[in-house]
């Protein structure tokens, strides 16, 4: 018989680092499963990477036990890796903080093309040249 | 404490840079209920889930993020959704582009799994009872441990947790000493007593952990005069004990390892926990270079527990 999925969650959380805290807490309480449980693993599985910001996605069952699969770094992470600068503007149309190259912006686009929601790599470059310019960058190339 | 809840409603297309919004706005993380995820969870359902039950986003996207009450929500609000619907003028397609605003009290998401939380009769004298249910054991040799997991602490039912109560079901003779180092909810310390464990040093980094592990020990009567102090691993402590357990992150075993070995009497085991699949080699070899000799590696799923020997040229 086929396993019932009773929730499925997806979260932005630090790696290494997630706590009972929001968003952690409200999504996987609701969902029924051990808020600490989670939390330790993850941590542990996520440990090399800590600080930096993981998309995850958990599957809660029935029986309120659950597994889960991190992704790759949100577009906005990498961009910033990219670019060399520790945030994004606060006034992205007229003050411009970083420059990232077409080059740069189609890398990321084929190294989260397998966790966007793109048809294909041209939309998933779309995605993150917009996200690139909310942020106070300049796309070049 | 109050939170107050933004969900921004989209598009599939916007969420990267709307979750970069919130984060930039000072949350922590963000929840993302993308309707086009769900499709291709479906897609890919290699292993024939039944998905019925999950409730997700029709259309477009939800991207959503928690303030604390010491955020002052009409100041935010009105730039976070300034910065959405500028996001067209970046070539994004925002969908709805709204935002939802709900207050959230943290008084229900801790407490809400614990309908799920029943008696788990976790190796073969142990028992783990959450502190509201009523529970009698089923044999006399069977060990009751209450426990409240409050909000900030594990069921004892977790692998790692199982794997440390095993390990010290193995080691445990009766009248030892020993250190629990990383208590949480002291539910090691309590098994510990109930194995016939004498004097028992319990430490966490944590104030909340110590707390937590004080209000256990007062609902096991048999761990009541367990020694519980906030102490970071094994800084500072100079008694040498018979038996050391850590039921901890594999990074923090490492810089233990050698403290343990300070803090044992020749033959004294150290049992570590929690330690991922990928870890395991750098535990062991950290282990044996640190003077200890592996005796048992136990196993369950993706964790794992190790029995390890202060070895007796250590002195």
């Amino acid at each position: 018989m086929a396993k019932t999925v009773a929730n499925v969650v997806k979260l932005q959380i630090p790696a290494g680092k997630a706590t009972p805290a929001p968003p952690v807490g409200p999504a996987l309480g609701q969902a029924g499963i051990n808020i600490m449980g989670f939390t330790k693993e993850f941590n542990a599985r996520t440990a090399d990477q800590a600080g930096m910001l993981i998309p995850v996605v958990i599957s809660v069952y029935e029986d309120r036990s659950f597994d889960f699969v991190t992704k790759t770094p949100p577009a906005a992470v990498l961009l910033k890796k990219a670019a060399g600068v520790e945030s994004g503007s606060g006034e992205p149309n007229t003050k411009k903080v970083a420059t990232v190259t077409s080059a740069q912006v189609q890398q990321i686009a084929e190294t989260k093309m397998q966790d966007l929601n793109a048809s294909d790599v041209e939309s998933a470059m779309r995605m993150i040249e917009g996200t690139a310019r909310s942020m106070g960058f300049v796309v070049e190339g | 404490m109050k939170w107050t809840e933004l969900s921004v409603l989209t598009s599939s297309e916007a969420v990267e840079a709307v979750s970069n919004i919130l984060i930039e706005s000072g949350a922590e993380g963000v929840q993302i209920d993308d309707s086009k995820d769900f499709e291709k969870l479906m897609q890919d359902n290699l292993s024939g889930y039944d998905f019925g039950l999950v409730e997700h986003q029709i259309e477009g996207a939800k991207v959503s993020a928690f303030f604390p009450e010491i955020v002052f929500i009409p100041e935010i609000l009105p730039v976070i959704q300034s910065k959405v619907n500028q996001l067209v003028d970046f070539g994004l397609n925002i969908g709805q582009g709204l935002i939802e605003s709900t207050e959230v009290d943290d008084q229900g998401w801790g407490l809400e799994w614990q309908q799920y939380y029943h008696p788990v009769r976790v190796t073969r004298f142990l028992t783990i009872v959450p502190s509201w249910e009523k529970y009698e054991p089923s044999q006399l040799d069977e060990k009751v441990i209450r426990l409240d997991p409050g909000k900030a602490f594990g069921t004892g039912t977790h692998p790692t947790t199982r794997l440390a109560l095993v390990a010290l079901e193995q080691v445990i003779r009766g009248g030892e000493t020993m250190i629990d180092v990383g208590t949480g909810s002291g539910v090691l310390s309590i098994a510990a007593k109930h194995l016939g464990v004498g004097q028992i040093d319990a430490y966490d980094l944590d104030d909340i952990a110590v707390e937590a592990a004080v209000l256990n020990f007062d609902l096991n009567p048999v761990a009541s005069d367990v020694h519980v102090a906030a102490n970071d691993l094994l800084n500072g402590i100079e008694k040498k004990v018979d038996l050391i357990v850590a039921n901890i992150l594999s990074e923090i075993i490492v810089p233990l390892i050698p403290q343990a070995k300070n803090s044992l009497n020749s033959g004294g085991y150290f049992v570590t926990s929690g330690i991922i699949t990928d870890k395991v080699n750098l535990i062991k070899s950290s282990l044996i270079n640190g003077g200890f000799e592996i005796q048992q590696i136990l196993n369950m799923g993706d964790w794992f527990s190790i029995i390890a020997v202060k070895m007796d040229s250590e002195g």
